[in-house]
């Protein structure tokens, strides 16, 4: 993919992103996430991810290994989310795009919550065949 | 699995009115800065699954104890009445929800329906399997 190519995606995905180096180190934090990662900078992602090496590792795997986009709809920390990975010369930028969060309040919330769900993954693979869209299973056990 | 609360001492102390006029000694920390307040201004959410309990209560004078779900904990609460409508509230957490990923959600949202098997609403907790079987199965 070309470096106008990765800019026009850059600018159209969400403004909420990482760049990472090839060790997963943080090396920029979008003025979006400054406040929620900003701290992190420097650091080794999945250090203060726990669990989530499994959960966002493929994407970002199928991005480096293939040099083009990859995208996957993950569950991780109460939240869905579509993550977009791009890599480029500078390292692999990963957007996060916020779905629906568990709203745990009472049962009945967070029935709703799970449905809203189940209605996201639904509407995914009725509008997008493309197989990258069905890494939500890598997130189940 | 019925589990009987066992504090000796109660978390709070509602007036007739649910606002909060005692906090138990292992409770200062958390409930000793909400003193005065009204409980269901303090946790959102919370009256509808609450306080019918509580007022079963104070009408029957009896003592009513049930397992309730509320913002990712399971919990069960002893609710004894005094006078003038005051009720004494004892508490335990059975459980919580784990978050972090979607195995430990399904593995603990299991665990905290059984938890809540003998007495929370059938309805409820028929809807929160229907709709994790429908996670599970969209993801499959």
């Amino acid at each position: 993919m070309s470096t106008e190519a990765l800019d026009v995606q850059r600018r159209a995905a969400s403004y909420a992103y990482v760049v990472l180096d090839e060790q997963d180190r943080i090396v920029h934090v979008s003025t979006a996430l400054h406040s929620e990662l900003g701290h992190w900078a420097g650091h080794v992602l999945w250090d203060h991810l726990p669990g989530a090496r499994d959960v966002y590792g493929p994407c970002f795997a199928e991005a480096r290994t293939s040099g083009g986009a990859a995208e996957a709809t993950v569950f991780y920390a109460g939240r869905l989310k579509r993550i977009t990975a791009i890599p480029g010369a500078d390292g692999l930028a990963v957007h996060f795009e916020e779905l629906v969060e568990l709203d745990l309040t009472s049962l009945a919330s967070l029935t709703r919550s799970l449905e809203a769900i189940e209605d996201v993954l639904a509407a995914r693979e009725h509008a997008q065949p493309d197989p990258r869209a069905r890494a939500f299973p890598r997130a189940l056990p | 699995m019925a589990v009987t609360v066992g504090q000796q001492t109660p978390l709070v102390v509602l007036d007739e009115g649910d606002r909060i006029v005692g906090v138990g000694p292992g409770a200062e920390s958390r409930f000793g800065p909400l003193l005065g307040e009204i409980v269901w201004d303090c946790y959102p959410g919370s009256e509808a699954l609450f306080k019918p309990h509580y007022d079963a209560a104070r009408t029957s004078g009896e003592q009513v104890e049930f397992a309730q779900f509320y913002d990712g904990n399971v919990v069960r609460v002893r609710a004894v009445p005094g006078t003038g409508g005051r009720l004494e509230l004892y508490w335990q957490r059975l459980g919580r929800l784990d978050t972090l990923t979607l195995e430990s959600l399904l593995e603990t949202l299991e665990e905290s329906l059984e938890m809540l098997a003998v007495e929370s609403s059938a309805a409820e907790r028929a809807g929160a399997r229907r709709a994790l079987r429908l996670v599970e199965g969209g993801g499959r």
